[in-house]
C-alpha cells in the first residue's frame, strides 16, 4: 500500500496541528484562518556512464498558517509544530496581516467553499519508496551501459524521482482534509561531444524525463531500457546533421514538446491572478482580459484546452486544493474559443465567479497560489503518422531543449532536442539545434491537426516557476502531436 | 523573529551524528533560513508572508560510497535519523572513484555579527518602505513587487574536523510601475541589509521610466547598438556563470569556454572576478564543501583565466578546489556565485551619447539557453526598452526578443559603466555588474 511515511515509523496527529493552527490563528484575531500541515518525502538517484552521480532523501514538514485580518492577508509558516511555536507562529500571520493595512485596498472577500472533510491517496499501485534502492541503481546503471555501447556515445544518463506529499487542511470555514499524493518517474539521457559541438537526447522527455502521479509501475512502463540504444544513436547521429533552416515553414511538434507549448502559452495566460496583476513585477501579467470569455478566438477550431484536476495520472492532480476546493474540470478552449480562466477564492469573485480550484503551494511553508493543475490539449484524431504523412513539406520537431516567453505570453521562442525534415510525407534527414518562435494567437490558429487519443501523452512538469518568494509546482499536460502552418523556423 | 541556532548549537545538534558507527566520513550542512515578504501589486498589499526552515544535509562516505539525506528535523535524533538514511544508502551503490575525500581543515574567517536589525525586520517597516514607493508613483501609476528581507546561517562540520559558521542577511526590493498608454518601468534595490534600500529612490526611478515609456512603438528587430542598464547586464553574466565558468562544463567540454584558456573571449574592458569576501556582496566565505571561497578572475582585461572547481572536479583537472561547491550530491559541479563584473570608465549619459542609432535596454525577461556551446541565449526586454538615434534618447519601443551570443556581446563591447550595482536575475541569484555599450545585439523577433 502506498501511504505517507511518518517519522519513526508513529502515526502523527498531522491533520491535529492543523487544526490547532487555525485555533490560535482565531486565537490571536483572524477573522478567517486556515491551515496546511504537511510532509514532503523525495528520493532522487542519478548515474552516468554506470556510476552513481547522486542519490539522495529529503524530508520536511512544517506547518503554514493564512489568516485574513480586516480583508488583508497574512500567513506565516514554521518547520516546528509544538503549541508555543504554533502560537508564535499564528500571532505573526496575523500581525503581517495587520501591517498590510498601511496601505489602502479593497477588503478581500472570498468565493463560498462547501466546506468537507475527508481523507483521499492518489494513484499509486507500488510504493516506489519501498522498491529496493539496489533495483533502481540496477535499472539506471543498465540503461547507461547499453547507451555507452554507441560508439560516439560521450555520457549516458539516467535519473530516478520519486516524490510523496501528505498535505492536512483545516480552516475555520470546518474544513478536515487530509491528502496525499505520490509521484514517480525518470528517463535517460545521452550526450555526444565532438568538434565544439555538444548534441543531447533524451527519453521519454527531456529535464528529468516522464513523472506521473503514481507508483513504480509507471517507472515500469516506461521502457528506459528499450529505447536506450535508439537514444543514444540519435545523439551521435546529430553531431553530423545540418543545421536546421532559418525558414518559415509548416511545423509538426511531438506529444514532449506540445507540453511546453500548451504551459507556456495557454496555462500561464489563464492564471487569473496575473491577469489581475498580481503577478506584475515578477513573472508578469497575461495578454487575455476578462472581457475575453467566449469571445477571443484564442485558437483554430480544432483546439480545445482543459484544466482537469481529476485527471488520473496527472502531476497536478488532487481531490482539494489549498483553499479546501474541489478538484475541477474547466474548460479552457472550446474549440479555439477562450471560455474560463483558472481561479481561487479570492480571484474569482472579480469576474464574478466562484473558484474553481486551483490554487496551491510549494510545500507547507508557503503561501497558496493560482497553479496549473492539469492543462490539456484535448486530442483529435489520426495518427502522427497521419500528420506527416499528409504534410508535403516541413519540419517535424521533438522533446523540448529551450523555451522563453514575454511576460504578457505573447512572443515566444522554443528550442527543441532533434527535428527531422519532412518531405511529400516522408520523415527525412535530421536536423541539428531546431528552434521556432511565433506569437500565441496566430501560433495556435494556424493549427491545422491534432492527433487522436492512441497519441495522447499525460506529461508532467515538477519545475514550474512562480511567485515571490519563488515557488516551484508540480503540473501535468496531456498532449498529442499537432501540426502548425507558416512558422518561423531556425532562429539563431 | 525566529531566534538564530548559533554555532555552538549547531555542533551539538549534528554530534551524534558525526559520531556515526560503520562509516568512514559524515558531513553536516545546515542551512537555516527565515525571511519575510512583503508582496504588492496595483499599488496594494496583497501578500504578507514568513516562513522559517531549517535543512540538516549529512553527507556519509563509506568504502568510497556516498549518501545523503536531508532533514528538517534539526534535533540530534532528526540528524541521526538522516545519518543512518544515508548509511542506508551506501549499501546500494558502487565505489565512487573520483570521490575526493572530505574537506580538510582549512581556516575560515570569523564571521561578523548578524545584523538583527535585518534580521528583525518588521512587517510595518516592509510596509513602510512599499508605501514610500507607491507615494512616487505618478496619476495612473500603479506599483507592484515585493520587499523581501532576511536571515541565513549556514554552517558545516565533517569528521575531518573542518567547521564553517557564518551568518548573514539580506533586504531585496523590486519594483515595476505601470503608467497610462503602456509605459512600464523597473528599478531594484539588493543589499545585505535594510540600511542599503531605498524605497522612494527605486519608486522614482521606476516611475520616472513608466512615464517616459509611455506609447511604445514597434520596432523591426535587427542588430542594434545596445545600452544595458545593470539589470540587463546581470543577465548576460549570470549565465555565463551558469554555463561558462563550471569546472565541469569546463572539463566535459560544454561550455562555452572550454579549451580558451588564456584565450581574448571578451573586449580588453571586460573583467569578470568570483569574489565572495567582497563586501558589497551578500554571501558566505565557504562553500557547501567547508572549503574557503577565493577571489577567482575568471575573465581578467578580456582574457579567460580561470574557472571555478569544487574538490572532485578540483581532483580532475589537477589543481585544488577554489570553493565553489554546492551541496552534495551535485551532479551538475560547481558554480561561481558571487560574481562582479568589473567597472570602466564611462557613465550611461556618454554609452548614449556614443550611440549612433541603438536600443537603451533596462532589463531582461524569461532568459533561457539556446545553444551553451555558441553561449546563445534569448529572452525579451522589458519595462523600459528605449530607442536612441544620434546619441539622444528619442522615444520608447515595444518589447523585442533578443537572441545573442554572450561572448559575441562581450567582445562587442565598447564601454563599461562606472558604477556596479547588486541584481537579480529571474532564475539566479544575485551579481553585481555596471551598464554595458554594445556595438552589435541582435534582436529575432
Amino acid at each position: 500500500m502506498c501511504r505517507s511515511r511518518l517519522r519513526d515509523g508513529e502515526e502523527e496527529p498531522v491533520l491535529d496541528v492543523a487544526k490547532r493552527a487555525v485555533d490560535a490563528a482565531t486565537a490571536a484575531g483572524a477573522d478567517y484562518a486556515d491551515a496546511r500541515a504537511g510532509r514532503d518525502e523525495t528520493e532522487s538517484l542519478t548515474v552516468r556512464n554506470q556510476e552513481m552521480e547522486g542519490i539522495d532523501r529529503l524530508t520536511s514538514s512544517g506547518v503554514g498558517i493564512r489568516v485574513l485580518v480586516a480583508g488583508r492577508w497574512g500567513f506565516a509558516a514554521t518547520a516546528r509544530t509544538d503549541a508555543e511555536e504554533i502560537e508564535r507562529a499564528a500571532a505573526l500571520a496575523v500581525e503581517q496581516a495587520r501591517a498590510a493595512s498601511l496601505l489602502p485596498a479593497d477588503p478581500v472577500e472570498l468565493s463560498p467553499v462547501e466546506p468537507v472533510t475527508d481523507h483521499w491517496h492518489g494513484p499509486c499501485q507500488e510504493d516506489p519508496f519501498d522498491v529496493p534502492l539496489e533495483e533502481k541503481v540496477a535499472l539506471l546503471m543498465e540503461a547507461s551501459r547499453r547507451m555507452q555501447q554507441v560508439r560516439g556515445t560521450t555520457f549516458a544518463s539516467g535519473v530516478l524521482d520519486f516524490y510523496r506529499r501528505r498535505t492536512c487542511f483545516a480552516s475555520t470555514d470546518g474544513a478536515a482534509i487530509d491528502q496525499t499524493v505520490t509521484h514517480s518517474g525518470g528517463g535517460i539521457e545521452a550526450t555526444a561531444i565532438a568538434d565544439g559541438q555538444v548534441q543531447r537526447r533524451s527519453f521519454p522527455n527531456s529535464f528529468r524525463g516522464h513523472l506521473a502521479g503514481a507508483g513504480y509501475e509507471h517507472v515500469r512502463s516506461l521502457g528506459l531500457l528499450s529505447e536506450s540504444e535508439r537514444t543514444a544513436h540519435e545523439a551521435v547521429d546529430l553531431l553530423t546533421a545540418p543545421s536546421c533552416p532559418d525558414e518559415v515553414t509548416t511545423l509538426v511538434l511531438d506529444s514532449g514538446q506540445m507540453e511546453l507549448q500548451v504551459h507556456e502559452s495557454v496555462g500561464h495566460a489563464v492564471e487569473l491572478d496575473r491577469v489581475l496583476g498580481m503577478e506584475a513585477a515578477y513573472a508578469g501579467t497575461s495578454f487575455v482580459s476578462p472581457g475575453d470569455r467566449g469571445r477571443l478566438r484564442y485558437a483554430s477550431p480544432l483546439v480545445s484546452i482543459t484544466a482537469d484536476a481529476s485527471l488520473r495520472g496527472g502531476l497536478g492532480s488532487f481531490a482539494y486544493d489549498d483553499e479546501g476546493v474541489a478538484a475541477h474540470r474547466t474548460p479552457i478552449l472550446v474549440d479555439g474559443v477562450f471560455q474560463e480562466f483558472i481561479s481561487s477564492r479570492e480571484t474569482a469573485p472579480a469576474i464574478g465567479e466562484a473558484s474553481n480550484g486551483t490554487m496551491r503551494a510549494d510545500g507547507w511553508s508557503n503561501l497558496p497560489l493560482i497553479r496549473m493543475t492539469n492543462i490539456s490539449l484535448e486530442p483529435g484524431q489520426g495518427s502522427l503518422a497521419d500528420i506527416i504523412g499528409d504534410t508535403k513539406d516541413g519540419i517535424y520537431m521533438a522533446t523540448n531543449k529551450s523555451w522563453s516567453i514575454d511576460d504578457k505570453r505573447v512572443n515566444f521562442q522554443f528550442g527543441c532536442e532533434i527535428a527531422w525534415r519532412i518531405r511529400n510525407g516522408v520523415i527525412a534527414e535530421p536536423l541539428r539545434d531546431p528552434t521556432y518562435a511565433g506569437i500565441t494567437t496566430e501560433f495556435w490558429n494556424s493549427c491545422d491537426a491534432v492527433a487522436g487519443p492512441e497519441e495522447w501523452t499525460v506529461w508532467g512538469t515538477p519545475n514550474c516557476g512562480k511567485g515571490q518568494p519563488g515557488q516551484v509546482a508540480r503540473v501535468g499536460h496531456g498532449t498529442s502531436p499537432a501540426r502548425f502552418r507558416n512558422v518561423r523556423a531556425g532562429v539563431r | 523573529m525566529p531566534g538564530a541556532i548559533g554555532r555552538d548549537a549547531f555542533l551539538e545538534i549534528v554530534g551524534p551524528a558525526l559520531e556515526l558507527d560503520r562509516v568512514d566520513g559524515v558531513e553536516a550542512l545546515l542551512l537555516h533560513s527565515w525571511s519575510a515578504n512583503t508582496r504588492f501589486a496595483s499599488s496594494q498589499i496583497h501578500q504578507s508572508t514568513a516562513r522559517e526552515d531549517t535543512s540538516l544535509r549529512i553527507r556519509i562516505v563509506r568504502d568510497g560510497r556516498i549518501g545523503v539525506a536531508e532533514t528538517n528535523e534539526v534535533t540530534r535524533d532528526g540528524a541521526v535519523a538522516a545519518a543512518r538514511s544515508a548509511r542506508e544508502m551506501t549499501d546500494a551503490v558502487g565505489s565512487d572513484p573520483a570521490f575526493p575525500g572530505l574537506a580538510p581543515v582549512a581556516p575560515i574567517p570569523e564571521p561578523a555579527p548578524l545584523d538583527t536589525t535585518t534580521a528583525e525586520a518588521s512587517p510595518a517597516y516592509r510596509a513602510e518602505t512599499v508605501a514610500a514607493v507607491v507615494d512616487r508613483c505618478g496619476a495612473g501609476m500603479h506599483a507592484a513587487g515585493a520587499y523581501e528581507t532576511g536571515a541565513i546561517e549556514l554552517g558545516l562540520a565533517n569528521t575531518e574536523g573542518q567547521v564553517c559558521w557564518a551568518p548573514h542577511t539580506q533586504a531585496a526590493l523590486n519594483v515595476v510601475v505601470t503608467g497610462p498608454n503602456g509605459g512600464s518601468g523597473f528599478a531594484e534595490a539588493i543589499a545585505p541589509g535594510i540600511d542599503g534600500v531605498d524605497g522612494a529612490a527605486a519608486g522614482a526611478r521606476a516611475a520616472g521610466k513608466a512615464g517616459a515609456s509611455a506609447d511604445p512603438q514597434p520596432i523591426d528587430p535587427g542588430t542594434y547598438e545596445v545600452v544595458l542598464e545593470p539589470a540587463a547586464t546581470s543577465t548576460l553574466v549570470d549565465f555565463l556563470g551558469f554555463i561558462g565558468f563550471g569546472g565541469r562544463s569546463l572539463l566535459e567540454g560544454e561550455s562555452c569556454l572550454s579549451g580558451k584558456k588564456d584565450t581574448q573571449v571578451a573586449a580588453p574592458s571586460i573583467s569578470i572576478v568570483d569574489d565572495a569576501t567582497d563586501p558589497g556582496t551578500i554571501g558566505a566565505p565557504f562553500d557547501f564543501e567547508g572549503v574557503p571561497k577565493r577571489k577567482l578572475d575568471l575573465i581578467r582585461d578580456g582574457v579567460f583565466r580561470q574557472g571555478a572547481y569544487d574538490r572532485r572536479t578540483a581532483k580532475q583537472a589537477g589543481t585544488v578546489s577554489t570553493g565553489h561547491g554546492l551541496p552534495a550530491p551535485n551532479p551538475d559541479g560547481p558554480l561561481p556565485l558571487h560574481l562582479c563584473l568589473e567597472p570602466g570608465s564611462s557613465t550611461v549619459e556618454e554609452m548614449i551619447a556614443a550611440t549612433e542609432r541603438g536600443l537603451l535596454v533596462t532589463r531582461f525577461h524569461y532568459t533561457n539557453v539556446v545553444n551553451a556551446i555558441a553561449s546563445t541565449i534569448t529572452g525579451m526586454t522589458r519595462d523600459g526598452t528605449f530607442l536612441i538615434e544620434n546619441g539622444r534618447v528619442v522615444g520608447p519601443v515595444a518589447n523585442l526578443r533578443f537572441t545573442q551570443s554572450i561572448l559575441e556581446a562581450l567582445r562587442d563591447t565598447s564601454l563599461v559603466g562606472t558604477r556596479a550595482e547588486l541584481s537579480g536575475e529571474f532564475f539566479f541569484g544575485v551579481s553585481r555588474v555596471p551598464a554595458l555599450k554594445i556595438d552589435r545585439f541582435t534582436f529575432s523577433s
